[in-house]
């Protein structure tokens, strides 16, 4: 039990920690945020400055971390579960952003080491906490859709993701492109709607670097609705549906990225076709400040992490296989063109 | 050795050609390629691909130096803003001239004479004239700049392609959003030279002028040596929409005269001001300021909710449905400015010099093109 207001450090301080985590830890009543961490320090006190923050900026978490009893990794990819595991050993609690880890050993070690000292460990899937992910679980429980078909589930446009550091192109630190970017998102809702996946099939786009750019899965749930099939399929270069669709006997629920705080259904009532759109009466709060005081409230004893080390370890297994045994999506349109591309010059006089 | 032994350096690589060219360069076996890379965030496409990505800029010498030292050849699709045509250019060639350069592939355009290339302009002898176009007088600017660097030493090659099409192309992409959107029509019949230039032929160009030595110092037109006009090319993609009717005709004439006739500068700035504030572009700004990306999803959200009907009155009221802001004359669609000047020139480029001295043969025409873009479109979910 942690009486006092949560001391709380934020390590890396790039687009995400700039939008969300800053935002959310300055807007809780329960946090007191000591340190902002990053390698750019300059870009950290303008950053400190732009919100009026007063706190210690650093660029090594390690002489703090006896100030600090909760930490938010939000370091590139290739450092959360080695960040992790040192502030763990160090006895502070640690909200991971996504992924926890690039390899699915490294986050059950997380999480082992956690459990071991006692201490949180949040995996950070803030789409947990936007209403349609509980909208969803509600739909389902209340067996509004009937037996469960199918679904597709569809997200991508171009990359816009402002990175500060660039990381997301290099295999080594960022793990693998679109799939563990956001597949991990969409994996982690669609494995706690359905069940655990026993059958996948996996295609991507990756010419030789390890980041793919598109990624498209067949999956199998096995549940407790029974078995589930969907596809996944993700992109940063082309405009998706960009929406979840899941089809049951009686009726259908979409889920629009445009609108995460609503979940549409639709069905069929006496030869007539009735769309209803639900909502959370609380659904305004900012997903990010919630998967917080999820973490400070686990910190505190209320709660329990959301999403914890060993759950989200199983997403990264998934990813982790589906790369291992990838397939290449057919690009009729990127194959060299047949033919001589040149005659000889003509001999000139 | 192979020129693919060497390393390769790539400007414009998160663009259409320069993205194409790494693919290429990739498939063709070529050991070490580097791409320029400004923002990263645009990277998407050439990320999947085993090259080197370097962070830099045509407007920062200094961060060219490093990827540039080692660099045997360069080709340069690098484009920017105005100022970065010419002084991008400028700067790419002053570094090279300090290395180990071999070969300097320039990808210019065939808009060096203009949106509306003159008569007499079908091959490459033709002088440069100012043509009153901020982009066609940088790229001529920046041409002289590849002649001179050439006179001066460093191996270089001109290319002026003219439509460029194909995969990732905005001229496919923008013109089936235009199509959708009735934003389209045929101006003087759809006669217009269209020049098309299918992106592999190009490429292949590109790398004819890297394995050729009589190409140094010389500048070539690149098309697909098709006859293909404005028309072909629209109802390409109208056929790929599914969509039957006739399009919309108007004559060039007609469609400068509702320019020549638009309102003065008080009335056409406000109507521009209505128009901006109404526009898809300001929205996405607004989107990135945290309140107002707040407060306009949650307005969205609540717009969801209401019906159909509804929201569509809503939507015609804010401007999102594109009609609104698409100018008209006597309710038939006007294309903008360029549109026009791009649509009505005559001038079919000849690629003899390109046949003749790089031995370039066109492998991919219009119809295998367009049905290449077609698939491309479809798993882009543009179709």
């Amino acid at each position: 039990m942690t009486p006092h207001r949560i001391r709380l450090g934020i390590l890396g301080c790039g687009a995400i920690t700039q939008m969300e985590h800053l935002p959310a830890a300055l807007a809780h009543p329960d946090v007191e945020l000591i340190a902002l961490v990053d390698s750019a320090t300059d870009r950290t006190r303008a950053l400190a400055k732009s919100h009026l923050v007063q706190c210690q900026i650093s660029d090594d978490f390690r002489p703090l971390l006896g100030q600090l009893d909760a930490v938010i990794n939000a370091l590139p990819n290739s450092l959360h579960a080695p960040v992790t595991l040192e502030v763990l050993r160090a006895g502070a609690h640690v909200l991971c952003e996504k992924p926890l880890a690039i390899k699915a050993s490294d986050a059950l070690a997380c999480a082992a080491l956690a459990e071991q000292q006692g201490l949180v460990l949040a995996a950070g899937m803030n789409r947990r906490f936007v209403a349609s992910h509980k909208l969803m679980l509600l739909v389902l429980n209340e067996g509004m859709l009937g037996p469960l078909k199918s679904y597709t589930c569809d997200y991508g446009g171009a990359f816009d993701w402002k990175s500060a550091s660039g990381f997301y192109f290099s295999k080594a630190l960022a793990g693998g492109g679109a799939m563990i970017d956001f597949g991990v998102h969409l994996l982690d809702s669609l494995i706690d709607w359905f069940g655990p996946v026993s059958e996948f099939s996996y295609q991507d786009d990756n010419w030789g670097s390890g980041i793919e750019a598109n990624a498209i899965m067949e999956l199998r749930h096995s549940g407790k609705y029974g078995v589930v099939e969907g596809r996944l399929q993700v992109s940063r270069t082309f405009p998706l549906k960009n929406r979840l669709l899941v089809q049951g006997a009686e009726a259908e629920a979409e889920v629009k990225v445009a609108d995460l705080d609503s979940l549409i259904v639709r069905r069929e009532i006496a030869g007539e076709q009735v769309c209803q759109t639900l909502r959370l009466s609380d659904a305004k709060t900012n997903s990010f400040y919630k998967q917080l005081d999820n973490f400070v409230q686990s910190i505190r004893g209320t709660e329990k992490p959301e999403v914890n080390g060993t759950q989200t370890a199983a997403v990264l297994q998934l990813i982790e296989d589906a790369y291992a045994n990838a397939g290449r999506i057919p690009e009729p349109w990127s194959e060299v063109p047949c033919g001589t591309p040149t005659e000889p010059p003509k001999v000139m006089a | 050795m192979s020129w693919l032994d060497g390393i390769i350096f790539v400007t414009g690589a998160t663009g259409f050609i320069g993205g194409r060219v790494c693919e290429r360069l990739v498939q063709a076996g070529a050991r070490r390629v580097r791409a320029l890379v400004h923002n990263m965030h645009r990277a998407a496409r050439i990320g999947r691909l085993p090259i080197e990505l370097c962070p830099g800029n045509l407007l920062e010498t200094d961060s060219l130096r490093q990827p540039l030292a080692d660099s045997t050849i360069v080709i340069h699709c690098g484009l920017g803003n105005a100022r970065g045509i010419v002084r991008g250019t400028e700067n790419l060639l002053s570094v090279c001239r300090e290395g180990k350069v071999k070969r300097f592939v320039h990808m210019s355009t065939a808009a060096v004479y203009g949106l509306t290339p003159p008569p007499g302009s079908e091959t490459e002898d033709a002088p440069l004239r100012l043509t009153g176009d901020g982009y066609c007088d940088n790229k001529g600017r920046a041409e002289r700049a590849v002649l001179r660097a050439g006179q001066h030493g460093l191996p270089v090659v001109i290319l002026r392609p003219s439509i460029v099409y194909g995969p990732y192309s905005a001229w496919s992409t923008r013109l089936i959003e235009d199509l959708r959107e009735h934003r389209v029509a045929l101006i003087d019949r759809g006669t217009g030279a269209c020049n098309t230039t299918y992106v592999d032929n190009l490429i292949d160009a590109v790398f004819a002028s890297l394995e050729n030595d009589e190409a140094i110092g010389h500048t070539f037109f690149i098309t697909d040596g098709e006859a293909v006009t404005w028309g072909d090319f629209i109802r390409a993609h109208r056929d790929m929409l599914g969509h039957k009717e006739e399009l919309p005709q108007l004559t060039g004439q007609d469609a400068l005269a509702y320019y020549k006739e638009r309102p003065g500068v008080v009335a056409g700035s406000l109507k521009a001001a209505n128009r901006i504030l109404r526009s898809r572009e300001l929205r996405q700004l607004l989107l990135q300021i945290p309140v107002t990306e707040r407060t306009l999803s949650a307005l969205w959200g609540r717009m969801q909710s209401l019906p159909e009907t509804k929201q569509q009155s809503i939507r015609s009221r804010v401007g999102v449905l594109p009609k609104s802001f698409a100018p008209s004359k006597n309710g038939r669609f006007v294309p903008d400015e360029v549109t026009i000047a791009t649509q009505t020139g005559t001038v079919f480029f000849s690629i003899e010099k390109a046949k003749r001295i790089l031995g370039y043969r066109p492998r991919i025409l219009f119809p295998q093109g367009t049905a290449l873009v077609e698939q491309w479109l479809r798993f882009a979910n543009y179709l």
